[in-house]
């Protein structure tokens, strides 16, 4: 619960919204419930009335100010129906917004570090589809139960004023109906509802598992029996659903009988109250009418209860991402970036967690402003990890790293960061235009500076090739780039942002050979006065660099070859 | 700007194409389990008359105790006092046992009945047509999945295994609202508000006519708002999914963004976003929202017109309408189905966005099983021949662009051939139009002097890429593919014979061990060696190589290289490699370029 009260909280700037929500909402099921109880007492009143024998008191009835009142209150229930669904819909959208933007800003400085050492791809989409069922909170959770709750409230003084008892006695059949009910069958069905989330998630990663192995599922005979494996989940998913489904009609079967039913004990103590004369037949009807109007505002608590326990585990799970700790730690006061970028590595011990072994051990290396050197490495044995711990991503567990002679734990990190251009297998690519991914190495640069960048990566024939040019949108639902026209994006990209240190990781990985040698000649010119530092596993192409080190198991240590 | 104009036309058509086929898609579907959907109907009719039925008894109890309670007091006075003292206590608390007032039992019977009835038959409407749905769920996986070989490879490189997961997965499960809650609702909408009229007209035709006139003004103002409000409820969704899309995308590229120092604007940006898709979304919602307010008006206004036209009538005071006058059970019964008359629209409106869902997910399962697929002719060439591979004036292109331009190539039995190539030059069509994964547009492709299909491919042929897939699993399943009919004796040969052993012998469960996505992260080099093992134990006549040691470190390469040549010295090897030290070591060297083989 603490989770929720969390996120609660987190939308206090728009508790006007909120409440006006609510506030509507109220407005609407009290309209409605007025409505139909003013129109019980009505039809009941002119009843009795039509029978008193003499025929002027009939006509002395005063039947205008209630028809009034039904018309104003058919009137009201509309208007506030239309008020309530925008107002409710404007306040889901911007605390939606704001959920957002506060786990973006959390995330900020856990993206470098602690979310490499998670599974965050799928960790991330994982979280966007609890932020995704977090949308619910207001909209189905918070607004439908104070709104029962409240007018509930109203209704039931309502009905103590003319009959205490009957007043107990809906209060109990609306609490079993709202609240008993659909707390057993959610109890009954939490094993059905958790099956289903795990059969689903196994499916999941076994077709993904299919589809990405087709090939030599096909060549080796196997599709069929996996094939198989997959519909069998998809049976027992079914299944369960199915029990489930059985469940939940079983549950609304039997809300309408015992609320049937106890509608039967109602009837026989407004009688019983007729028979003593503590009401009168136009209040009885009043009251029935108002009892079978007020289950419109229990209605949506069964719902409500059914995303309780879903809503609650993903702002759970929220929360539990949102806390953790960065692996480092921000100065209270950063100094600020020298003008010279001298790198010096003092005997670096690193290891991601305290269980595992040394990944680097004692290493020293100095590097100089301007610079170029490679480190060639088997993969898996730590070239990634120091080019990380070069971009402060970890902190060493012994040694320093010192730029210009300053630890580097004196500097703002993504200050820091500023000093470093990347380029790596992979390339980011946002789902924008192609000017957009390419401004975000330099929001102010100039259409000159754009063209000068897209000519030195090779990119112009390409982007001559779009209909759209620059405009064109890659990423998700966009045109789809290949792996060599990404990498150009991303040289691009390092040739904009123009940093005084450039990091190289397996820079050429994956190209053909005329699109390497570009990449590489490319890299040449643009990086004549930069610090370059490379890993690779492969040794050739490497006569432009001034200092080669091999990175290797035995020693973790570097050893100069040139 | 007049082609724009014509684009948008153009994209608005392609639009109205794609949801006409969609519905069309929907359409067909329903039909196969037609059955389920008016079962589930019927009940909900059936539940319909009989809360009519209730409504009745209850009006009935009401009139019974409000109005002629009046001359049944004067029975009570004069009961029998004895009778009475026994059971006082009883009396006081259930004064409806009083003998005077039983004839009320029968009536509370008759109600008991109809609401057990409309129990069992709210449960019934509810499960009926989950049936539906599930027979669909089951039939479309099990088409998808079956059509899913047959595709062309070219598809999955356009659609990620990701988003074809979605389709099979989430999108198929997207339909089950839409055939188990909608279709069901659809079909009981055409009926029941119909019955409703013909019992109220029983008792009053002019309230009948209210609703009469009601219902199709309702259903003229939805449908002139739905219109808007269908393509609302769609955009929605949308607005949701593109916001969450939006999202994921910058929260995974967030190392980017940092690098380039562009976080902190980037949150600016996602709030700018957010606003935006705020208020493009509430300028259609607010069109939308008229379409429940319309509703609510007509069911609201049916209310206060029969409350007040019922009363007047009971008063005497107007005289519109059937002669005989109203008496109270009939005036309840008409103001307590009022609401009830508007509910089942009420409902179908609340399910509309199953519908807009429905429409959205059959776009992706129609455009799944339209993806191209592979197609055989339906008889085979056979021709005799002393060669094992053949292509026979092969041409193959892809977007105009020739990849292969009849080809001719001969290998023995036996031989071992090196393809050269740069990455992109064809290489790997040309294995793949043996491996039966691609047709080619011209010429023939021969394996042992019968024309390839994917059936003779999969059995004569083995073959290694890049970087096999891992499934998880133990290093034993990985290498058998999950088979069972491969004894752990064949097992334990082909994992030494590949080197396997090598490195599962140094974990503590060694082929047992789990790997794949949950389990032990293995390096490049291992994964091949589970790949040769793979290969090995399916004993194929003829191995295909796709650059096998593309991301593999010098040390790794040579001894893979080794294995390689020992497992396969007595079979027909093609390897395409555009590595020195591979191509110095097979004999036959074939170059692929310009779309020529020399």
């Amino acid at each position: 619960m603490k989770d929720l009260i969390f996120f609660i909280r987190l939308f206090k700037p728009y508790q006007n919204w909120l409440i006006s929500g609510i506030v509507l909402s109220l407005l609407t099921s009290l309209g409605g419930i007025a409505l139909f109880s003013l129109s019980g007492w009505l039809v009941s009143s002119a009843a009795i009335a039509s029978l008193n024998v003499i025929h002027e008191l009939s006509m002395s009835f005063n039947y205008l100010q209630p028809a009034a009142e039904i018309r104003g209150l058919a009137i009201i229930r509309t208007l506030s129906r239309y008020g309530e669904r925008v107002v409710t819909h404007e306040a889901t959208f911007r605390v939606l917004a704001q959920i957002r933007i506060w786990f973006f800003a959390k995330m900020i400085p856990l993206s470098t570090g602690r979310l490499t050492l998670l599974r965050s791809g799928d960790l991330l989409s994982n979280m966007t589809s609890d932020i995704d069922a977090l949308d619910a909170l207001y909209l189905r959770l918070i607004n439908p139960i104070i709104v029962a709750t409240i007018g509930l409230s109203i209704v039931l003084s309502v009905i103590a004023y003319y009959h205490w008892l009957i007043s107990i006695n809906t209060l109990i059949i609306w609490m079993i109906a709202s609240i008993l009910v659909p707390f057993i069958f959610n109890r009954l069905g939490n094993n059905n509802a958790k099956a289903i989330v795990s059969l689903m998630a196994n499916y999941k990663n076994q077709q993904i598992e299919l589809t990405q192995g087709i090939r030599d599922l096909i060549l080796f005979q196997a599709y069929s029996s996996f094939q198989q494996k997959l519909l069998h989940i998809s049976n027992r998913l079914i299944e369960t659903q199915r029990a489930n489904q059985r469940l939940t009609a079983l549950s609304s079967a039997l809300t309408l009988l015992i609320s049937s039913i106890s509608l039967l004990f109602t009837l026989i103590l407004i009688s019983n109250a007729l028979n003593t004369e503590s009401i009168t037949s136009p209040q009885a009807g009043l009251l029935l009418f108002c009892i079978i109007a007020g289950f419109e505002l229990i209605t949506p608590l069964s719902p409500a209860m059914q995303l309780l326990g879903k809503t609650q585990q993903a702002a759970k799970n929220i929360r539990e991402v949102a806390s953790l700790t960065p692996t480092i730690i921000e100065p209270k006061q950063a100094k600020s970036l020298p003008s010279i970028y001298d790198l010096t590595l003092n005997s670096i011990y690193f290891r991601y967690s305290e269980s595992s072994a040394w990944i680097l051990n004692n290493l020293s290396l100095t590097i100089p402003q301007g610079s170029k050197i490679a480190i060639i490495g088997n993969s898996g044995l730590g070239k990634t990890s120091l080019l990380q711990l070069l971009m402060r991503f970890f902190d060493p567990q012994q040694g320093r790293i010192l730029l210009n002679g300053i630890d580097y734990r004196e500097f703002h990190s993504e200050e820091l960061l500023q000093s470093f251009a990347l380029l790596s297998q992979r390339t980011q690519l946002f789902a924008s235009s192609i000017k957009a991914n390419l401004l975000m190495a330099k929001p102010e640069a100039t259409d000159e500076e754009l063209h000068q960048a897209l000519l030195l990566a090779g990119l112009d024939n390409f982007i001559q090739q779009l209909p759209e040019g620059l405009e064109t949108w890659v990423g998700e639902h966009g045109v789809k780039v290949s792996g060599g026209e990404a990498r150009r994006i991303a040289l691009a990209r390092v040739y904009l942002k123009n940093a005084p240190i450039l990091l190289l990781d397996e820079p050429t990985e994956g190209l053909d050979s005329e699109t390497e040698a570009q990449v590489l000649a490319t890299l040449a010119k643009i990086s004549v006065d930069k610090t370059v530092i490379m890993v690779t596993h492969r040794p050739a192409g490497l006569e432009w660099v001034d200092h080669i080190y091999h990175l290797s198991e035995g020693d973790l240590k570097l050893k100069l070859l040139k | 700007m007049l082609s724009s104009v014509s684009a948008n036309q153009a994209a608005f058509e392609q639009r109205q194409l794609t949801e006409k086929q969609a519905k069309q898609w929907l359409k067909a579907r329903e039909k196969t389990v037609k059955a389920w959907i008016y079962l589930a109907a019927i009940a909900g009719v059936i539940n319909g008359l009989l809360l009519m039925l209730q409504l009745a008894v209850f009006a009935f109890i009401l009139q019974q105790l409000l109005i002629e309670r009046q001359h049944l007091f004067a029975h009570l006075d004069a009961l029998n006092f004895d009778y009475s003292q026994i059971f006082s206590g009883l009396f006081q608390v259930y004064p409806l046992l009083n003998p005077a007032q039983n004839y009320l039992i029968p009536a509370m019977g008759l109600w008991l009945i109809a609401v057990i009835l409309r129990s069992i038959m709210i449960y019934l409407s509810q499960t009926l047509g989950f049936e539906a749905a599930a027979i669909i769920k089951t039939d479309l996986r099990e088409q998808l999945l079956s059509r899913l070989p047959k595709i062309e490879s070219a598809y999955f490189k356009q659609h990620s295994a990701g988003e074809l997961t979605a389709t099979i997965l989430e999108q198929v499960e997207a339909l089950e609202p839409y055939f188990s809650r909608y279709c069901p609702q659809q079909k009981l909408i055409s009926l029941l508000p119909l019955l409703m009229i013909i019992a109220v007209w029983s008792i009053n035709w002019l309230v009948a006519v209210i609703l009469m006139i009601a219902m199709p003004l309702l259903i003229i103002f939805m449908a002139l708002i739905g219109i808007s409000a269908a393509a609302t409820s769609r955009q929605q969704f949308l607005t949701l999914t593109r916001m969450s899309g939006y999202f994921l995308d910058r929260l995974q590229g967030l190392t980017t963004l940092k690098l380039f120092g562009q976080a902190q604007r980037e949150l600016l940006t996602i709030t700018q976003v957010a606003n935006d898709f705020r208020l493009s979304t509430m300028n259609v919602l607010r069109i939308a929202f008229l379409s429940s307010t319309v509703l609510e008006f007509f069911s609201a206004i049916a209310i206060a017109l029969i409350a007040v036209y019922v009363s007047l009538t009971l008063l005497g005071l107007i005289h519109i309408g059937p002669e005989n006058p109203l008496n109270l059970q009939q005036s309840l019964f008409l103001l307590l189905l009022a609401p009830e008359f508007f509910n089942p629209l009420r409902q179908l409106a609340v399910f509309y966005h199953d519908r807009a869902s429905a429409l959205g997910a059959a776009n992706l399962l129609i455009q799944l099983s339209q993806a191209p697929i592979l197609t055989w002719s339906t008889t085979p060439l056979i021709h005799e021949t002393n060669y094992c591979l053949e292509l026979n004036q092969v041409s193959k292109s892809y977007h105009q662009r020739f990849i292969l331009r009849e080809v001719e190539l001969q290998i023995k039995a036996g031989e071992k051939v090196v393809l050269i190539g740069d990455s992109g030059a064809g290489k790997s069509t040309l294995l793949r139009l043996f491996l039966g994964l691609e047709t080619a547009d011209q010429g023939q492709v021969f394996i042992n002097g019968q024309s390839v299909n994917s059936t003779i491919a999969s059995e004569q042929i083995a073959w290694i890429g890049q970087q096999a897939t891992i499934f998880y699993g133990s290093i034993s399943d990985n290498i058998s593919l999950f088979n069972s009919h491969y004894s752990s004796d064949e097992l334990l040969t082909a994992a030494k014979a590949a080197g396997v052993t090598e490195f599962s012998d140094g974990l503590t469960k060694g082929l047992n061990t789990l790997i794949g996505e949950r389990g032990y992260g293995l390096s490049g080099g291992q994964v091949q060696r589970i790949a040769l093992a793979r290969a090995f134990l399916k004993n194929a006549p003829i191995i295909l190589l796709d650059e096998p040691t593309a991301h593999l470190d010098q040390e790794t390469k040579n001894q893979l290289l080794n294995t390689i040549e020992q497992l396969f010295k007595d079979k027909t090897v093609i390897i395409a490699s555009h590595d020195p030290e591979v191509i110095a070591r097979i004999p036959r060297k074939m170059t692929l370029q310009n779309a020529q083989l020399i």
